[in-house]
């Protein structure tokens, strides 16, 4: 048959498919670089970069997202490393919770977390540090069919039983089980939760805006309403940020993958 | 970036290699020591590890849920009531779900179809490799690229200044009558980046790549020998898609709708940043009842946004019914 | 009288030559195998018989119609896969009769002929199953039954067993052999196992590297393999690097010892081995026969068979015996005679 003839059909549709993905990418690009008339400049980054709201929301939107990943990290490991080992029938109920981020629109979610949290007796908006507990809590709940996810199909790879009965014969504890045998050996699948997550908070805008926290997503939202050309630089960093952390996901899990091949 | 990111989640099943963890060979296994306590055997104690698990959920996840929930049921007072749900009379409300519908339909429809061709293309299609491997690595960025700076994107593009609408401004001719024609801005046409049209474009951006990486593996799956028993016993390609292909890519193409079409109905920060809230779909005007009370009654904006989830319910209880339907020949 | 004719067939995938002037008459009714080792463009070719791929020169003819351009959905070819490939999205009847329904059949002419098909392979109770519902082996036979029921010219089947275990795959061997003579539809079945070629084909094509190597029927694949690729591919087989003394009568020199080859073809000067099957082999020694000494270097048990490894003036050689309870066996280091008749042996040219 037509063994390896070029495929005029099959490079018409990537072509289209290259132009969708570069076109809007090159036109900002463009337009960022175009505030000084007749000249290409870096001046609307130089602008951003000079802005202490963009450096304050970068940090509390990189802050959140650390801290959002160490409590995913610290909730759903021993979540999901128990449920393999004790309960696995708990296993379609867990699944159903954790893809009920995704059937709630966030939009939706955070009117709830707002009526639920803005008055007694779990009042938590009042101050400014309670509601960042209450947003890191919502960034867990949305990254959480990511992070849970990865943790599973990593454990589902290992043999938890008989890595933990082994330990157990040696001596160790439920808690040395966990940070000595499991978490070193879920790294991968950790990391590569953990990158997601970190993309995700950092891109957030609802929950930021809705609960009036300084982060990145609702700064940048404020910045287009009045700027023209900032807006458009402060798009290409946030795809740099996006590329870098999927980047490094693709490096990590990669990684991850060569190491297995070697044996360890 | 922001909840589009989530979406990943689904495809780690398809996609294993992103998912993959390390694993370890135990070739024996020392019998455990098991202490004699007659409590540990009790089968509900299995559950107390998770316990930690489900207190968060319960207090971050079900309980703002149910407050929704109650809130759309009850009155400022507190007593129970149906009036809330006169929301749904509102001509405004309905407007607002009907282009919410519409839009994730469409974009959903479209996404769908084009993602669908570009999978085939470069699965079946057999491109060079490395053509390949870059529509994999952009439909990983592009599926999780949306809200605010996605908006922005396409202002750039094509907004009205948009390098896009500039370039397509300058094909001009001469008339007959010596003037100019200018016969392609598309703001000469009745198009705005700014209406359903240009809010559907921006979307189609996050969309078709999401069912790239939805439907690859599904096509990676077809065996080739399908193909050719299908020709050995004298089926045209057009008989092998419509007998063999298509029923048997069925059930990963309804997944990949409904993802599709949740990813498109629960979207905000796209169609805020690009629109202002000047299109009315639902999330934006749950998020102006979150704001300011613009219905006038907090608990009609409970309704309403319990409502989506209602839709998202429905929605998910038709996809399975109908994917049981057509998985019926697949193992479980 | 030919039915299927391949003539001068070469295949080229880029600068690889796969297959090479291949040139085979097939009767109506044969059943003809394809043996040899893994690459040797065995599947290549039945590709090329179903129309799958285009041979880079060369014509394939069916009954005198030229078919080598030909789609393959328009060809009348019947394919099992070593695979099965069973559409998964169809029960077993909807897999049996979907040659039909293109061809646009009534549908109870179609139920009929599903009927008729999975009464052959004795399937009857599954035609609502779907494949996952099929062990391996009823997947192959279904896959069969959905290959004959379009009623083809020509069945081709690359290694149907192979995916299967070794009792389903004996068995499934004689029901292909079985149905095959029913319908008299002549077959060609590519395998690596020299055993399932043996067992049921008419004629045997033997290939390596993209060439045939020999065509004949089992008994002469067997018994005179034309070349040295043929008898060490073939079963097992003893070859001794020997010299010619009379090229007219066959007499032979191993070493120091004198032999007589049975069969011989003309002796041009080039170097040659004398072949001889381990089953012809004897111990002792026996007048008119070809007789030779050696250490005994090994003894290993078959089951019914025991097989002793000999080295005579430096060659190894292996000899079998029938495991009887009479039998004594020989200790490694003894030296032992042994013998063969003149019949068993030939010569075989060496191959470079
Ligand atoms: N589409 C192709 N492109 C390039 N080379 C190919 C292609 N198909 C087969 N080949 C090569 O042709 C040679 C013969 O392959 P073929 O599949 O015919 O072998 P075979 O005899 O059937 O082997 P096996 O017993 O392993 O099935 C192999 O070296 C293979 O690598
Ligand atoms: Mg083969």
């Amino acid at each position: 048959m037509k063994a390896q003839q070029i495929n005029w059909w099959a490079i018409f549709w990537i072509v289209l498919a290259a132009l969708y993905f570069l076109l809007p990418m090159y036109g900002t690009l463009d337009f960022s670089l175009r505030m000084e008339r007749n000249t290409i400049s870096l001046k609307a980054y130089e602008i951003v970069f000079a802005d202490p709201r963009f450096w304050r929301g970068f940090q509390y939107s990189t802050l959140m997202a650390l801290i959002t990943i160490v409590v995913s990290i610290i909730l759903f490991v021993p979540t999901v490393y128990w449920m393999y080992l004790k309960v696995p029938q708990a296993r379609p109920i867990m699944e159903i919770i954790t893809i009920l981020p995704f059937v709630i629109p966030t939009i939706v979610y955070v009117f709830g977390l707002i009526r639920t949290f803005s008055r007694p007796p779990f009042q938590l908006t009042l101050h400014a540090f309670t509601t960042d507990m209450l947003i890191v809590a919502g960034y867990v709940v949305i990254s959480m069919p990511f992070m849970f996810r990865a943790i599973d199909v990593g454990m589902r790879a290992l043999d938890v039983r008989t890595l933990t009965e082994a330990a157990q014969s040696l001596g160790s504890n439920w808690f040395q089980v966990l940070v000595y045998v499991i978490v070193p050996n879920l790294r991968v699948a950790i990391l590569s939760g953990a990158l997601i997550s970190f993309a995700t908070v950092m891109g957030e805008l609802i929950l930021a805006s809705f609960l009036v926290r300084p982060a990145l997503a609702p700064y940048m939202a404020l910045l287009g309403l009045t700027k023209a050309y900032e807006p458009a630089a402060l798009a290409i960093i946030s795809y740099a940020l996006t590329w870098f952390s999927l980047g490094l996901l693709q490096i990590v899990s990669q990684g991850g993958t060569t190491r297995q091949l070697t044996g360890r | 970036m922001g909840r589009f990111s989530s979406i990943r989640v689904l495809l780690c099943f398809a996609v294993p290699p992103r998912c993959k963890g390390t694993v370890v060979a135990m070739s024996t296994s020392p019998p455990p020591r098991y202490r004699n306590n007659a409590w540990r055997e009790h089968p509900l104690w299995n559950w107390v590890g998770l316990v930690p698990f489900f207190l968060f959920i319960f207090l971050f996840l079900i309980i703002p849920s149910l407050n929704l929930f109650t809130g759309a049921f009850v009155t400022n007072k507190g007593f129970f009531t149906l009036e809330n749900l006169s929301v749904f009379r509102n001509p405004l409300v309905l407007k607002a779900y009907m282009t919410s519908l519409q839009v994730s339909l469409l974009t959903a429809v479209i996404g769908g179809l084009f993602g669908f061709f570009v999978a085939a293309a470069i699965t079946l299609g057999h491109p060079p490799r490395w053509m390949r491997s870059l529509i994999m690595t952009f439909s990983g960025l592009a599926a999780n690229f949306g809200g605010v700076p996605l908006a922005f994107a396409f202002i750039a593009t094509l907004g009205r200044t948009g390098f896009v609408t500039a370039l397509l401004k300058e094909v001009c001719f001469p008339g007959p009558d010596g003037t100019q024609i200018c016969p392609f801005n598309p703001y000469d046409h009745g198009f705005s980046l700014y209406s359903l049209t240009g809010l559907v474009l921006a979307y189609t951006y996050f969309q078709f790549p999401l069912m790239v990486l939805t439907i690859t593996p599904a096509l990676e799956g077809m065996r080739k020998e399908w193909r050719e028993a299908a020709a050995n016993l004298g089926a045209s390609t057009w008989q092998y898609w419509r007998d063999i292909a298509l029923p048997v890519l069925t059930p990963s193409i309804l997944g990949a709708s409904i993802l599709l079409f949740g990813n498109a109905f629960g979207a905000y920060a796209t169609a805020q940043a690009l629109t202002g809230g000047s299109i009315p779909l639902v999330t934006i005007f749950v998020g102006q009842q979150i704001r300011g009370d613009v219905l006038g009654n907090p608990h009609e904006g409970y309704a309403m946004a319990m409502g989506m989830v209602v839709v998202m319910a429905i929605t998910i209880v038709a996809y399975s019914m109908l994917q049981r339907q057509a998985s019926r020949w697949m193992k479980v | 009288m030919t039915h299927l004719e391949l003539s001068h067939i070469r295949k080229a995938f880029g600068a690889a030559v796969v297959v090479e002037d291949f040139n085979l008459a097939v009767n109506q009714g044969e059943f003809i195998s394809f043996l040899g080792p893994s690459g040797c463009g065995k599947t290549t070719t039945l590709r090329m018989i179903a129309g799958f791929e285009l041979p880079t020169a060369g014509t394939i003819t069916i009954d005198g119609n030229d078919l080598t351009n030909t789609p393959p959905n328009k060809r009348n070819v019947g394919m099992v896969f070593q695979s099965y490939a069973l559409f998964p999205n169809m029960t077993v009847a909807h897999n049996v009769g979907y040659g039909l329904k293109i061809t646009s059949k009534s549908k109870a002419e179609i139920m009929q002929r599903v009927h008729e098909m999975l009464a052959l392979i004795q399937m009857e109770e599954f035609a609502q199953r779907y494949p996952f519902q099929l062990s391996g082996g009823q997947q192959q036979r279904v896959a069969l039954a959905r290959a004959l029921a379009i009623r083809p010219q020509l069945l081709l089947l690359d290694e149907p067993l192979s995916a299967l275990d070794a009792k389903i795959r004996l068995e499934l061997r004689h029901e292909i052999r079985r149905i095959q003579r029913q319908l008299g539809i002549t077959t060609i079945y590519v395998t690596h196992d020299q055993e399932e070629a043996l067992s049921l084909s008419d004629r045997i094509v033997v290939m390596s590297k993209g060439k045939i190597e020999q065509v004949g029927t089992p008994t002469e694949i067997y018994n005179a393999p034309a070349t040295e690729f043929v008898a060490r591919f073939v079963g097992h087989i003893n070859l001794l690097p020997v010299t010619v003394l009379n090229p007219t009568d066959g007499v032979i020199s191993l070493g120091r010892q004198t032999l007589r080859a049975g069969r011989f073809g003309k002796l041009n000067g080039r170097p040659v081995q004398l072949a001889v099957r381990p089953e012809e082999i004897n111990l002792g020694a026996k007048p008119d026969t070809n007789t030779l000494s050696g250490e005994v270097e090994s003894v290993t048990y078959l089951g019914s068979i025991v097989r002793i490894g000999l080295r005579i003036e430096h060659h190894p050689l292996s000899l079998d015996v029938f495991n009887e309870h009479t039998l004594k066996l020989p200790r490694i280091g003894e030296t032992h005679t042994i013998h063969f008749p003149v019949n068993a042996c030939w010569l075989i040219e060496k191959s470079d």
